[in-house]
């Protein structure tokens, strides 16, 4: 119990100490963000760091029971990535962590054909391998092939063959290291973060743009709904482990518990108590429609009548990304900058 | 195309803080231009800056129908004597016609019409099994789309997710319909990356050098056809180049002036404003998102040949050097025809040095910079001693090709901060694009 509170207490101490001339409120709000972030990637720390300890205990010892805990551990992992998902700046953005973390979409299947390379890696160079072999092999889609790819593992590869194993365990590594150096940084970013007001926007801005990114890439594009009619779920995250949904639930919940009371705190400030009090209903709606639908998204594609499900939840999310993007944005005079999804 | 995001955003708040050195020749090259003094002495109106915008519209996509229209002419030369040097010569009115082309994407984000447009035209990347024949051995198309390996060319009729299409008659009025058959944005049956296909062929060298090597007698009609289907692989070629030329002159009466039913009358007619940010948004979606983002940092830090824009040919350097000319020539009101006259007039540039004359430099020196960027991509590509062609750039192992694609891409997301803030500067309050979901 003490680590937690220790840690509140500096961050508060430190974010006031940083600007001591300016009004308290606007680094109180930034201190809230700074130190919700910092859970979110002690989490991601921990959850990459069991998968590396449940790969090495699966491959040393193949049992049922430990092939399902590694698959239990891969979604645990990738559930704290996308709770974080939203930061888009700070130490995230440096070396493109975040395309490391996820390289995504895939639409040409780049993941498939970098594992076959990495495949035929032998043990002496794989970290190198993983270290120099670009996005597409150092995240969590490259370890979601390894463990749950179906053609592999229907094939001699499969694990607990000994070149995955070696592959997964780099991956896994890979991305603990990340995690780490993501946490420390974050620490060290926190002086700049406090200190410099344009990121009290920008803070703002990484939540729009994840909910622009939720509704209309993570759920309007598998849907058919962006230009044509064809349904995918190639174009979901996470369809190789049949994890599309929850994974939309992951991020729902960390804009939850990350991002919304530093806005809400604003929005008071603004005088808009009540746009802050919608916007946490429209979370819990979007919520707990979620919890009611299955974690994949393929059996909602593929069959018209549930499909009316995803509907719901697409126009459950266009809402709250309408009160937050729309309403919130103007009330706080947040302008949209450009970003990298402006391109086609 | 819509749907190929990679939603990271770049490093915009981080590089805004490191744009400040700039070389001394670089602002003597800026004020040699003379455009900001100019504009001390008489600042042009809104209105003016977007009627020269629709002007330099037309004059563009002029440039680019006449350049596709050599681009057919050669074609057909190909097509009734498929020799070696008439292949060369297409491939060379192809390369001529991306010059302007790749200049007028910067009307492209922002204006709609222009948007839901060119699709036909310039999607990227395809799968080019639909088209044609394809190597047995790692030919990597979208997941799930069923018409990857329909191969047209081969083929009376196809079938694409259950739906049979008769494919005998190759007209440009079929081949548009063929366009993104089936939902997939990778069905790309139309436009410049098509004829590059059949010009070209696959490019099966990976990251090592050379192009795609499409023997000549792909086409040659009689005994010595390679392949199979030399006839309708004319046929396809011819029709997809007319149905080029058809989709341009469209577009150019879209712009053109004295007109009062075209898009130039509609966008006239708005606030100066309204146009305003179209110019602005297009300018930056097309350096960071499109430029920067899509079409140089994906295929970099994934090493994905298959990302590469012009794969067929190799000519991404100059498709990604005239998108970053098209920025500049908007923001500075000019544009060098393919004649080499010059369209000139009131700009962006005018409007912001009247508010904020730093700006304008810093912003004029960004551009300079990273024309630079893009020009040494260019010249490493073009050079005779052992050229880096894009798809080379970009391998694991290439650490001078990552310098400079990194520089492109350091260069365009500076230029894009300083482009937000002159449309804070202009009074342009939003950068949302006023179309935001019109694809729904």
């Amino acid at each position: 119990m003490k680590h937690p509170i220790r840690t509140a207490i500096t961050a508060v101490v430190i974010g006031a100490a940083a600007c001591p001339a300016m009004a308290q409120e606007p680094a109180d709000t930034r201190a809230v963000w700074h130190q919700q972030v910092a859970d979110g990637y002690a989490a991601l720390q921990a959850e990459t760091e069991a998968l590396v300890s449940q790969t090495l205990s699966y491959c040393g010892s193949p049992a049922d029971a430990q092939r399902q805990a590694l698959e239990r551990q891969w979604r645990q992992a990738f559930e704290a990535w996308q709770a974080v998902r939203w930061v888009d700046f700070g130490p995230v953005e440096q070396g493109n962590r975040a395309w490391q973390f996820q390289f995504w979409p895939d639409p040409k299947n780049l993941i498939g054909r970098k594992a076959s390379l990495l495949l035929q890696t032998p043990d002496a160079d794989i970290g190198k391998a993983v270290a120099e072999g670009g996005v597409a092999v150092q995240g969590f889609p490259m370890a979601e092939y390894l463990i749950f790819d179906s053609r592999l593992n229907q094939g001699d590869q499969a694990l607990p063959a000994p070149a995955t194993c070696r592959a997964l365990r780099a991956v896994a590594a890979f991305a603990a290291d990340n995690s780490a150096a993501l946490v420390n940084e974050w620490q060290v970013f926190e002086a700049a973060y406090t200190a410099n007001e344009l990121y009290l926007d920008s803070t703002v801005r990484a939540g729009m743009t994840a909910l622009d990114i939720l509704a209309e890439r993570r759920l309007a594009a598998p849907m058919g709904f962006r230009g044509n009619d064809r349904r995918s779920v190639y174009l979901a995250d996470a369809w190789r482990s049949e994890y599309s949904l929850a994974a939309v639930r992951a991020s729902l919940e960390g804009l939850r518990q990350q991002f919304l009371p530093g806005l809400r705190q604003r929005l008071m400030q603004a005088d808009e108590t009540a746009l802050a009090d919608r916007i946490a209903r429209a979370f819990d709606d979007a919520l707990a429609r979620l919890d009611a639908m299955p974690v994949a998204m393929r059996p909602l594609l593929d069959d018209d009548e549930a499909f009316g499900q995803l509907q719901g939840l697409y126009v459950t999310i266009s809402q709250l990304q309408q009160l937050v993007n729309g309403q919130a944005a103007t009330a706080l005079g947040v302008i949209r900058g450009f970003n990298s999804s402006d391109g086609d | 195309m819509k749907q190929v995001y990679r939603p990271l955003p770049l490093a915009l708040a981080v590089s805004l803080v490191a744009v400040a050195g700039c070389s001394n020749q670089q602002e003597s090259d800026v004020k040699e231009s003379g455009t900001s003094e100019q504009a001390a002495v008489v600042a042009p109106t809104k209105a003016q800056v977007v009627e020269h915008y629709s002007d330099l519209a037309y004059a563009n996509f002029s440039d680019a129908l006449t350049t596709a229209e050599a681009l057919d002419e050669a074609v057909d030369t190909l097509i009734e004597n498929p020799t070696e040097a008439n292949l060369a010569a297409a491939k060379q009115a192809w390369l001529a016609a991306r010059v302007p082309y790749q200049q007028t994407e910067v009307f492209r984000f922002g204006n709609a019409i222009v948007d839901d447009w060119e699709g036909q035209l310039n999607a990227w990347p395809l799968d080019e099994g639909l088209i044609d024949y394809v190597a047995a051995d790692g030919y990597q198309y979208e997941l799930g789309n069923d018409g990857a390996t329909a191969n047209i060319i081969a083929s009376p009729s196809i079938n694409i997710g259950g739906n049979t299409v008769d494919v005998s008659e190759l007209t440009p009025e079929l081949l548009a319909n063929l366009n993104e058959i089936g939902g997939s944005e990778a069905n790309v049956a139309t436009g410049y990356h098509a004829v590059e296909f059949l010009l070209w062929g696959q490019d099966l060298n990976g990251f090592d050098a050379g192009a795609g090597n499409r023997p000549v007698t792909d086409y040659a009609q009689g005994e010595e056809c390679t392949h199979g289907n030399c006839d309708r692989r004319a046929a396809y070629l011819d029709a997809a180049t007319d149905l080029l030329i058809d989709d341009l002159e469209w577009m150019v009466a879209q712009w053109a002036p004295g007109k009062d039913d075209n898009y130039r009358a509609e966008l006239l007619a708005e606030s100066p404003d309204a146009a305003i940010q179209k110019m602005l948004f297009g300018m930056g979606s097309l350096s960071l998102g499109e430029l920067a983002g899509e079409r140089m940092k994906v295929a970099l830090e994934a090493n994905s040949y298959e990302d590469e824009h012009d794969c067929f040919s190799d000519n991404t350097h100059n498709s990604h050097y005239y998108n970053g000319q098209g920025v500049a020539n908007v923001y500075k009101g000019t544009y060098t025809r393919v004649d080499g006259t010059v369209v000139n007039g009131p700009s962006l540039s005018d409007l912001v040095a009247e508010v904020n004359p730093e700006l304008d430099k810093t912003l004029r020196v960004q551009l300079v910079e990273s024309m630079a960027a893009l020009a040494t991509m260019k010249t490493v590509a073009e050079t005779d001693n052992q050229p880096l062609k894009f798809d080379m750039m970009i391998a694991p192992s290439s650490e001078r090709g990552a310098d400079i694609v990194n520089g492109a891409i350091v260069a365009l997301v500076n230029q894009t901060g300083s482009i937000e803030q002159a449309a804070g500067e202009l009074g342009i309050d939003s950068l949302e694009p006023d179309d935001a979901g019109h694809a729904f």
